[in-house]
């Protein structure tokens, strides 16, 4: 596996987390029936900062792993690692980037016609954010498909 | 998705090249390891510049390097 499947990777576990994340949230707030627009906008907040930080963390761990595994195969105190990003991956994530666009327009498109239905705003803002998260998601499965079966 | 029209004969040229390691050839044009495997295993079809510094590594013409459609390997 490549320096860069395994980022891809850890996106997409970062992203299920997240996901995982929301989910919980929301059901929370719809059960102890606190859900109003100021909660979502606060939910959106943490999802953003929660985003962020796990990204950096996981691409840190990664480093720190890759070396780990790199030293314990050959033995090599300051081991290299191969983290250039080559044609392939440039390709492999264009790819990957179109198919999350296209599907986050198609998400947001359905999270519109919930309003346009005579669901509240809030149910709008709600969706909106699972959407990004869902379409990331489909997207990094995307990349990691090319990877595994060539294109 | 999977195996590309392009064929080539890179695992053959790497071992009249003093077996040649996917490394040293990956480090040589300026790629991954992961992607001079994918290229073997014909699961990615090169750029035409990637194309040419192969067949620069190699010494060798380009069409010795691939050709397109099912073809016969040396």
């Amino acid at each position: 596996m490549s320096f860069q499947q395994k980022n891809v990777t850890v996106s997409l576990v970062n992203f299920l987390l997240i996901l995982g994340f929301y989910l919980i949230r929301v059901t929370q707030l719809i059960r102890t029936e606190s859900f109003t627009l100021d909660k979502i906008i606060w939910v959106w907040i943490s999802i953003a900062v929660i985003a962020v930080v796990v990204t950096i963390i996981g691409t840190i761990l990664t480093h720190i792993i890759s070396a780990i595994i790199e030293f314990v195969k050959t033995g090599n105190e300051d081991p290299k690692i191969e983290d250039i990003e080559d044609e392939r991956d440039q390709l492999i994530n264009l790819k990957g980037t179109r198919v999350t666009y296209t599907m986050y327009s198609l998400f947001v498109f359905l999270a519109m016609l919930t309003y346009a239905f005579g669901q509240p705003a809030l149910v709008m803002f709600t969706l909106l954010i699972l959407c990004g998260v869902l379409a990331q998601i489909v997207g990094d499965i995307y990349r990691l498909n090319l990877y595994r079966r060539g294109f | 998705m999977g195996k590309t029209q392009i064929k080539n004969n890179i695992r053959t040229l790497r071992f009249f090249h003093d077996e040649m390691t996917q490394q040293a050839l990956a480090e040589k044009v300026g790629v991954t390891r992961q992607t001079i495997i994918a290229l073997e295993q014909e699961k990615y079809s090169p750029s035409l510049e990637l194309a040419f510094r192969i067949a620069l590594a190699f010494d060798e013409p380009l069409t010795s390097v691939f050709s397109y459609g099912p073809s016969r390997r040396f």
